[in-house]
Order: structure tokens, then sequence, then C-alpha cells
């Protein structure tokens, strides 16, 4: 076990926090957002629905979704970054599982 | 005693046999493969079966339907089952995942280092649970009430009986696997009919690229009946109705109890992410096909059964009047079905779907067939999470805190066993639609669970006093809206019982940041482990420094 330097562990920290930040806000955008305004849209169209139709049918789901792998593939990246090995962690948690 | 009914029941029985052969082969014979499945389920498979544990009877059955019958309104529910697992994947998942601990109920305890906390929390779970497995029964009892032509209490009488017993018999580890072939059958199931319903109406087999077509031609055809347009948004609820709904669900999700579990049994934070990833795809499959069930058979009905003499009404719309699901009336007395003389039950528009869209026996026997998967594995979510808030928070780690394991397997089993056949019991008489009670159950863990966990993950200042005063007001915020709105006709700003959970949650935050805040901050060793959830599990937090290991 080796000492490593506050900051960055921090850097580590900010920067996922940064993306779950970033992701949370189109989040709300494409579900909150589009509800909000969705008169607004009603007169768009898009592959043959009213816009706002689309993004509560298909849009934000399919948002949704690839938000979530942009992330487990990006948080992994910063886990290279940071020389975390998986083996290592896995390894960890196995250790952790509880005895009762 | 007709081909139809032995079809449907030899394929139920098939896809049940598979089933209970799963659970045998897993029989758990240890308590912690009992409630986690021995950690270490691949995040593909773990996603399969979060999906199928996520996918209800609320979802299979009830949904499309509900969209049909709501229109734009009914698509909060398409939103915030779905956007729900954003802020499971990016704000509880991973961070629980390493904090390491059986249930709910435990993490809570232990983080807030509180008994009171723990058993409060237990009793969350297992209220949410309860609540959440009525609408589970009683969809269990739609579907098997129509195979077997009986009542549809009947029917909830044998779903009790199945559950109970597969719930009891297999533990969270027979339960995962099996969850991986219950997700496999349902998604086949909902999805088949869905391609052959798009390929018949549009010459498109990918619904989610062919019913936008149908979806613009509504305009007209909802003129030409003089009905309400069926995309304009907020004819059936106010806005702030939709944006309530869809945050109930949303949080909700992120709070229940059943769910977060799953994320236990991934061996690594990092698996937790991707699990989380997988899962939503998985669930997206049927999410994103529900409302092109809903269009098309609103377009059938409209082109097919709305101004058809009513003798002469197509040859599957007899058997659901008979259920008592679809209701004809000649209002005028002119011999002809008016769209405003038919009342549909929202619970059986996919069941329908394949007599509809006459494509055949087997269909239809697979269809029911997913639909019990759908209902079961949800259902023996709800009880393994029930037994294990009783068996593992409540009696062991507060009343018999050296109780041997045979002991609290046998508790577990019993609770199980009684959950299921109190659950039952109110499933005979649903006191809402299955939707309906299925949001109730997500207003609740949104205003206890999620601000609980939330700030237990992301807040190391809050503390015991702060999280119970949390959880209690939450509780009684949200039970207090739904009933006030069910029966008072009490409402804010147009928000009905099913938009409860908003004013749950916001209460609840409230209350742990205002009281965490009067009150002494958590020890030291709490703090620092709370500290220590921002890392992955190589780096550890320890008086003030981050070591690698």
């Amino acid at each position: 076990m080796k000492q490593i330097d506050k900051k960055v562990a921090d850097a580590y920290f900010r920067e996922r926090v940064r993306l779950i930040v970033i992701f949370l806000i189109i989040w709300f955008i494409v579900s909150f957002g589009v509800v909000m305004f969705a008169e607004s849209f009603k007169n768009m169209t898009f592959n043959g629905f009213p816009f706002h139709y689309f993004m509560g049918a298909q849009g934000a789901v399919a948002t949704f979704i690839i938000l979530l792998f942009i992330n487990a593939k990006v948080s992994d990246n910063i886990d290279k970054k940071y020389g975390i090995s998986e083996e290592k962690n896995e390894q960890l948690s196995a250790g952790k599982a509880l005895d009762h | 005693m007709d081909t139809q009914f032995l079809v449907s029941l030899s394929i139920i029985i098939a896809s049940f046999a598979l089933y209970i052969g799963i659970a045998i082969y897993n029989k758990a014979k240890e308590t912690s493969d009992f409630y986690v499945a021995g950690r270490g389920i691949s995040p593909f498979s773990n996603g399969m079966a979060i999906a199928a544990d996520w996918m209800s009877a609320a979802s299979f059955i009830g949904m499309a339907g509900t969209i049909m019958l709501l229109g734009y309104d009914g698509l909060a529910y398409i939103m915030g089952w779905t956007g729900g697992y954003l802020l499971l994947t990016f704000l509880l998942a991973p961070q629980l995942r390493k904090y390491g601990r059986y249930t709910v109920p435990e993490f809570i305890g232990d983080r807030y280092e509180s008994h009171t906390a723990r058993m409060i929390a237990a009793l969350c779970t297992i209220i949410i649970s309860f609540v959440y497995s009525i609408g589970q029964l009683s969809g269990s009892g739609v579907v098997i009430g129509r195979l077997l032509e009986v009542d549809a209490k009947v029917g909830t009488m044998i779903g009790v009986v199945l559950i109970a017993f597969y719930a009891a018999f297999g533990g969270m580890k027979g339960i995962t696997w099996t969850q991986v072939a219950q997700y496999v059958i349902l998604i086949i199931a909902y999805l088949i009919p869905v391609v052959f319903m798009s390929l018949q109406l549009t010459g498109n087999p990918i619904p989610w690229l062919s019913y936008g077509k149908i979806v613009g031609e509504f305009q007209q055809l909802d003129q030409q009946l003089g009905i309400s347009q069926y995309t304009d948004p907020f004819l059936k609820g106010s806005k702030w109705q939709f944006l309530a709904l869809m945050f109930t669900l949303m949080a909700g999700t992120a709070g229940l109890p059943h769910v977060i579990v799953r994320f236990y049994t991934v061996s690594t934070m990092k698996a937790a992410r991707w699990s989380g990833a997988w899962a939503l795809l998985f669930i997206g499959l049927l999410y994103l096909s529900a409302p092109a069930y809903a269009a098309f058979s609103r377009f059938i009905l409209i082109k097919n059964v709305v101004g058809q003499k009513i003798s002469e009404l197509p040859a599957w719309t007899e058997k659901w009047i008979n259920t008592g699901k679809l209701q004809i009336a000649d209002a005028n007395g002119d011999g002809i079905l008016q769209w405003q003389e038919m009342v549909i039950s929202n619970d059986i528009v996919v069941m329908a779907t394949p007599e509809i869209a006459n494509l055949g026996m087997f269909v239809i026997g697979l269809v029911a067939a997913g639909a019990m998967a759908a209902a079961l594995s949800t259902a023996g979510g709800l009880m393994i999470a029930i037994s294990s808030s009783f068996a593992h928070d409540i009696y062991y780690r507060i009343l018999r805190p050296n109780a041997s394991e045979q002991n609290r397997l046998l508790v577990a089993r019993i609770s199980i066993v009684a959950a299921t056949v109190l659950a039952g019991l109110v499933a005979l008489n649903p006191p809402g639609v299955i939707t309906q009670i299925v949001a109730w159950a997500f207003a609740i863990a949104a205003s206890t669970f999620f601000p609980a966990l939330v700030l237990g993950v992301w807040w190391k200042r809050s503390n015991a006093a702060g999280a119970i005063a949390g959880m209690l007001v939450g509780l009684a915020v949200s039970l207090g809206y739904i009933l006030a709105a069910k029966y008072g006709g009490f409402s804010v700003a147009g928000i009905v019982d099913t938009g409860a959970g908003i004013f749950g949650a916001v209460a609840a935050i409230a209350a742990n940041v205002v009281v965490s805040l009067m009150t002494k901050e958590p020890s030291q060793s709490v703090q620092e482990e709370v500290y220590d959830l921002r890392y992955p599990e190589q780096m550890t937090y320890k008086d003030g420094q981050v070591w690698m290991r």
C-alpha cells in the first residue's frame, strides 16, 4: 500500500463528477426540458412523429441508453489514466465480502 | 377446452419447467448465496437479470394500453421508468457496491450507525415491495384468468402459489439465472407481435422506424372521428402532473430496494456501471416498443372495429367482453359501434394484440408465457427483498444477532410465503389499476430511500437523526398525499396520487438536511467511509490521506 498525492485523488474525483454533471444536464434537457416546452414542438415533425412525441417515445430513451454506455466507457478510460487495475479491484472487493 | 387453451398452457408449463430447472440447478445452500448470488455475475447477464426484475406486469401488460388510452401523457411512464437508471447508475450503484452490504437497510443502518434507521429502512423496504407486489399479483391474475377463462381472482390465487413456491425455493442465486431466462422469453414474446403488426400495417418489420407514420396518420383519423388528438400534450392531466409523475418514477427507480440489491451482485464499481448500461439497453427494447404497440392497436381499433355493426364485430372481441375488460354499449342505438361507445381496460392491449392481428395460437401462447415471466420475475425479486429485510435486517441484525444460518434461512422462507399470501389477498380486490398501484410504490421509494441514499453517499455530514427524520417525513408526506389525492380529491397544481413522489422527496431531503445540521456530525470513521466512496476500490481514504493498493 503506498500513499498517493491527495491532489491526484481529488483530480480523479473531479473528473468523474464533471462527467456525471454533464450527463445529468443532458438527461434533464431531453426529458423534463422537452416536456416543459412540449406545446412549442407540436408542429415540428420527425420521422412522421410530432417532435415532442418522438422525444417522449424514442428520443429521450435512446439518449439515456447512449449516455450510460458513454459513461461506462469514459469512466474506464479515467480509471486507466489513473492506473487503476480492474483485476486488483476485483481482488479487493472479493476480500471485502462480508463474513456474516 | 379448446386447442388454443392447450397450446398456451403447454408453452407456459414448458417455460415454468425451464425456470424451475434452473432454480433447482442453482439451489442456494448458504445465506450469502440466497441474498446476493455469491457476487460475481457478469455485467451483461446481470443487465438481463435487472431488466427481468424491473419489467413487471405493469410494463409488460399495462404500459402499451396506458399509452394508447392516455396518448402523449402516457409517455411519462416511458421516460420515467428508463430515466431513473441514470440517477441509479451515476449517483448510487457503484458507490453502494463499494460500500459492500447485503441489503439497502443494511447500508442505511451501517452508514448512519443507527438501529432505528435500519429498522425504518427495513419497514420501508417491506412497504414498498409489498405495494409493488400487489400490482404484480393482480397482473398475473389477469393473465391466468384469461388463459383458464376463469375469474381474475382465481387467477390471482394460482399466481400466489406459483410465486411463493419458487421465490422461497431458489433464493437470489436461483433467481438471477432464472431471471436471465425470463428476460429472454419475455422480450421475444413482446417483440414478435409488434414486429408482425408493423409488417402487416406498414410493410416494414422494424416497428421503431415504422410507427411514426401511423402516429402521423392519427391527426386526420382523430379529426374524422371527432375525438381529441392522440399526440396533443396534457389532455388527461396537467403539465405539472406529467413532470411530477416522471420525477416520481425516476427517483423511485433509484430507490427501489429490489433493484438496488441487484447491483450488489456484480464484482466491482466498474461492473456496476456496465450493468446499469446493459440493463437499460435491455429494458429499452421493451420500452421503445410499447408506444408502437399502442399506436398499432389504436390504428386497428379505429380501422376495423369502430364504425362496424355491433353484431358483426371481429371474433376476438367476444372473449374480452366476457372477461369484462372490454365494454361495448350501443349508446345511441344505431347498431354501429362508435369510438365513444367502447371502454377498453388498459390491461388487455398487449394480451389481445396477437388475436387482433391474427397471429395464430403459438404467438398467443407465447405472449401469455411472456406476461407470466414478467409478473413472476418481478414478484420473485420483490419477495426476496421483503424476506431479506425481515430475516436479515430485522431478525438477524436487530432481534437475534446469534441466530444460526439455518434458522435465518427458515425465517427468510417463511416470510416469503407470508408476504406473498398477504399481497395476494389484497390483490383479490386491487385498489387501482396495475400501473397506478405500481406508481404508488415508486412514490414511496422516491420519498424515503432516494433521499436517504443519495445524501448518505454524497454528503458525509448527513447523520442518523437526519436520515430518520427524512425517511419518516418522506413516508408521511407521500402516503398522506396519495390518500388525500385518491380519496379526498386533494391536489396541488393538478398533481394527482401518482405524482406524490415529488412532494415526498423534496420534504425528505429538506428534513434530512435541516435535522442533520442541527445535530451532531457523524463519527469520524463514518465520514471517512463516505469520503472513501469517491474513489475506485483500489484507492482508499484513511486519516485524511489517499492510499493506493
